[in-house]
């Protein structure tokens, strides 16, 4: 039997509610607060600081409005590993909305990053050691093919 | 961040910052601050080659294997294995190779030569009934057993409901006399990470945290990780504003059913109940049981088997059956005759523990 012949009513959260707000819980504008208090932290101390989103009372409304007010800024950067991760800088440089999927694409964890560049966007030195040496084999490789031609 | 684990994350197709992005996940579910994924990364990057890695013993007594099922059957097995190549598993019955004499070797030489170092997790209650004769293991009882390997263990975690409150062997009328880990051992540190079964990820979180800090995460009164196990499940969950506004689904059925409005009129245990189910979700993040539109049912609470009926709001009374069952004990030390039907009946079901009907868990 197809999945389809199963009679499920899918009702969207939009028309669960009677108004326009009540699906908000009103735990979204608060957060704005905190976010410029690290902000102001980050700008006097250079500490990087992280909400944790997935761990406070937001239903999907509260999401959608925070994310909302806080707008797409001018960076947004993805990484594939063990799911996909988008880190996206906000209208407010320095405030990332950072969210993790994993490889059944659900959100594993999902921040608020308040800093310069997030962690994960840094090459470390070992790898970035691991880069040089596959250079220097394409260099060699190019010198190779110049005497044997 | 440099070490034996990290290079066996390459060669398994794990990248550095796969393995970052997981810490800081963990981190972020166990309630630390950020700089704590990093720790825990490079903690855990580092962990020495195997001859050196903390040992843990796994000591299996009253139980179903549920709890080894939901950590092995966790949802991303490359990034949640990796903790245990981070620890020397030496027993674990269900997931080692050795059986027999060989197993019992394996299990005293790795308490020989770790004593006083080893993690000993035990899933499962241990029957006092009958001298313990309920449930050996080699000839030894699991009180035995227990006694033996918590001697010289650095802390014991009690894996599941059943290890940290007695679970659903202890459910009444507790045939073989079941009890918990902290009711036998009274001097060792002893973390409960109850649930039946416990969230995957918790059981990898506190053994992060032994890795990274070399000590257990902060506990509550009840012996239970403060980060997981800090909230009721009512707190974290995304139909507590329905709660709030007073809509509640009254049958399963129903337009508040359909609305997925709060469940607490049809028994969900979530306010009484301390867990993470509602914030770290279940089958890696997909669902959990009052999205899919079920009452939680308070697995990782104590007695959450007698607690009076699933679909029975917290606000009834709670087990009247227990008072029932009490008049007919009493009835029965005197000698006298039930000869009222309907109660005559329900007694009569409950110490012949029989399946409990529908009528029986209706208010």
């Amino acid at each position: 039997m197809p999945l389809d012949a199963i009679p499920v009513v899918v009702v969207h959260s939009a028309t669960n509610q009677i108004g326009d707000n009540a699906v908000l819980s009103g735990n979204a504008p608060v957060l704005l607060h905190e976010i410029a208090e690290l902000t102001r932290k980050l700008l006097d101390s250079g500490e990087s600081s992280a909400i944790d989103l997935r761990a406070l009372p937001l239903t999907p409304a509260d999401l959608d409005w925070l994310r909302e007010a806080l707008g797409q800024g001018q960076v947004a950067a993805t990484l594939e590993a063990e799911g996909e991760s988008t880190l996206s800088e906000t209208i407010c440089p320095g405030v990332w909305w950072v969210t993790h999927h994993n490889e059944n694409g659900a959100v594993a964890s999902e921040f608020i990053e308040v800093t310069f560049v997030p962690e994960l966007l840094k090459a470390h030195p070992d790898d970035v050691r691991i880069g040089l040496e596959h250079l220097d084999l394409l260099i060699s490789d190019l010198s190779n093919d110049s005497v044997s031609t | 961040m440099q070490g034996p684990l990290i290079d066996t994350l390459a060669r398994q197709g794990v990248t550095r910052r796969a393995f970052m992005k997981y810490c800081a996940t963990l981190a972020s579910m166990m309630a630390l601050p950020p700089a704590a994924g990093r720790a825990m990364a490079e903690a855990m990057a580092a962990a020495p080659a195997a001859a050196k890695r903390p040992s843990v013993i796994w000591l299996p007594f009253q139980e179903c294997t549920g709890c080894t099922e939901s950590i092995t059957r966790s949802h991303s097995p490359s990034l949640e294995g990796l903790i245990f190549d981070a620890i020397s598993l030496d027993y674990q019955e269900t997931l080692m190779a050795a059986a027999g004499h060989q197993a019992e070797e394996a299990l005293h030489a790795a308490m020989k030569a770790n004593e006083g170092k080893y993690l000993l997790i035990v899933d499962g209650s241990i029957p006092l009934g009958l001298d313990g004769a309920y449930s050996c293991i080699a000839g030894k009882s699991n009180l035995e057993a227990l006694k033996e390997a918590a001697k010289g263990a650095a802390a014991i975690v009690a894996m599941g409901s059943c290890a940290a409150y007695g679970g659903i062997p202890k459910a009444n009328p507790n045939p073989t006399g079941a009890v918990s880990v902290s009711d036998i051992i009274k001097d060792k540190p002893i973390i409960n990470i109850p649930g039946c079964p416990p969230i995957p990820v918790v059981m990898t979180g506190v053994l992060a945290h032994f890795l990274t800090f070399g000590s257990l995460p902060e506990l509550d009164g009840k012996g239970r990780p403060k980060a997981f196990y800090g909230e009721t499940i009512h707190d974290r969950c995304y139909r507590r504003p329905f709660y709030d506004q007073g809509k509640f689904a009254k049958t399963f059925d129903d337009e508040g059913a359909r609305n997925g409005w709060c469940l607490f009129e049809l028994g969900c245990k979530g306010p009484v109940t301390y867990n993470a189910c509602a914030t770290v979700k279940w089958n890696g993040g997909t669902s959990w049981p009052v999205e899919s539109g079920h009452g939680c049912l308070g697995c990782s609470e104590p007695d959450f088997w007698d607690a009076g009926g699933f679909y029975k709001a917290l606000s009834m009374p709670a087990d009247p059956l227990k008072m029932v069952a009490n008049a007919a004990v009493v009835g029965a030390a005197a000698g006298v005759a039930i000869s009222f039907a309907n109660r005559g009946k329900k007694s009569a079901a409950k110490s012949a523990h029989e399946t409990t009907t529908l009528a029986d868990l209706e208010k």
